[in-house]
């Protein structure tokens, strides 16, 4: 198990300094939590992350608080969940103050150029990531058509994420796997 | 006192009824740059801008909207409407967790998160139309898509070196 200071290093750290948004962050946080550390089984973390998903607001907070609660408790998750907002939500509020400033100095923009490149690889490395232990054998199709039906259904027919969320949700408790 | 808890609510509302990045935006807009003129559109605009260039997840953007809505109070309400959702998986955790062991909520779940997958990957090409624009950032995206793939290295040292690398190519005049 781990402390609640060792745990909050690694959500304050990665939730607070990682650009490109809430997937690449969850991506991070999967590498340090279930490769990584070993605290949270690659269950849990299925599990935290599609309640997340499925949960109103900013998914990326209320996988922090889901990860922390299974890990530790409740309390944890409190913690967690402020340790992992409020630097963040602090910096956008100190961005929002000098905007003027910050958006017209070149300096800036070409760190944050930089930063947004980088997320973009991070965006593709965090849906593999999170694809690559789906790949077993026997169950690739079953991975494949999933993942592709997702992305026709989200990019093509424009739908939500949420009923794309839920025809998967159904995919998967009809479609069983095969044991690896 | 009361304007704080009105934006509160206001920006409750819409991250309550939203369930990713800017699925929030037209309730904010028809609340706060509409009904009650706390905000102007190119304020809410302007936000929009901040959350794509700060850390942290998109809906962050919220706090901008607070901040021009309420000053140093509005972006404390703006924290705690993005933080109240999040205490709600808390009693759903502990609901779904008890059914974890059974075969079909453990498939159910798998494709879940591979279904999400398939929708990042998807918000992928919009973030990369806009921040791959140059061999140089192309160059970042591919390094940094190997590095976390291929070696254990910490995700927020790989974009710190990129910004880093990004700041020296445009010092040199690269950039």
């Amino acid at each position: 198990m781990p402390s609640i200071r060792r745990l909050c290093a690694i959500f304050f750290r990665v939730s607070n300094f990682t650009f490109g948004g809430g997937n690449p962050t969850t991506a991070a946080l999967q590498r340090e939590l279930v490769e990584k550390e070993k605290w949270l089984s690659e269950q849990d973390f299925a599990l935290c992350y599609a309640l997340a998903r499925v949960t109103p607001g900013t998914n990326l907070f209320a996988f922090c608080t889901a990860a922390a609660c299974r890990m530790l408790d409740w309390r944890a998750a409190l913690i967690v969940l402020t340790v992992a907002s409020a630097p963040a939500c602090f910096i956008t509020w100190a961005v929002t103050a000098g905007f003027d400033q910050v958006s017209a100095n070149v300096w800036v923009a070409a760190g944050i150029a930089g930063a947004l490149a980088s997320s973009a690889g991070v965006l593709v490395a965090s849906f593999w990531l999170l694809v690559r232990p789906a790949l077993t054998p026997g169950n690739r199709l079953r991975a494949t058509v999933i993942v592709g039906i997702s992305i026709v259904l989200s990019m093509l027919a424009n739908l939500s994420p949420i009923p794309v969320l839920l025809i998967s949700g159904v995919a998967g408790w009809f479609w069983k796997e095969r044991e690896a | 006192m009361i304007r704080f808890i009105t934006l509160y609510l206001l920006l409750l509302k819409a991250t309550l009824t939203s369930f990713s990045g800017l699925a929030g935006l037209p309730v904010l807009r028809d609340d706060l740059v509409i009904h009650h003129h706390m905000l102007t559109d190119r304020e809410l605009n302007q936000a929009v801008a901040i959350g794509r260039i700060t850390p942290g997840p998109k809906g962050s953007y919220v706090m901008s909207v607070g901040y021009y809505a309420g000053g140093v109070a509005g972006g404390f309400a703006a924290w705690l409407a993005l933080v109240t959702p999040a205490i709600l998986i808390i009693p759903m955790l502990s609901f779904a967790g008890r059914y974890t062991k059974d075969p079909r909520v453990k498939r159910t779940l798998r494709a879940v998160v591979l279904a999400s997958a398939g929708i990042s990957l998807s918000a992928t090409l919009p973030l990369g139309a806009d921040a791959l624009h140059s061999p140089l950032s192309w160059a970042l995206a591919a390094i940094s898509l190997g590095l976390l793939v291929f070696t254990k290295l910490d995700t927020t040292l790989v974009v710190l070196g990129s910004s880093l690398i990004s700041l020296a190519a445009f010092a040199a005049g690269l950039g």
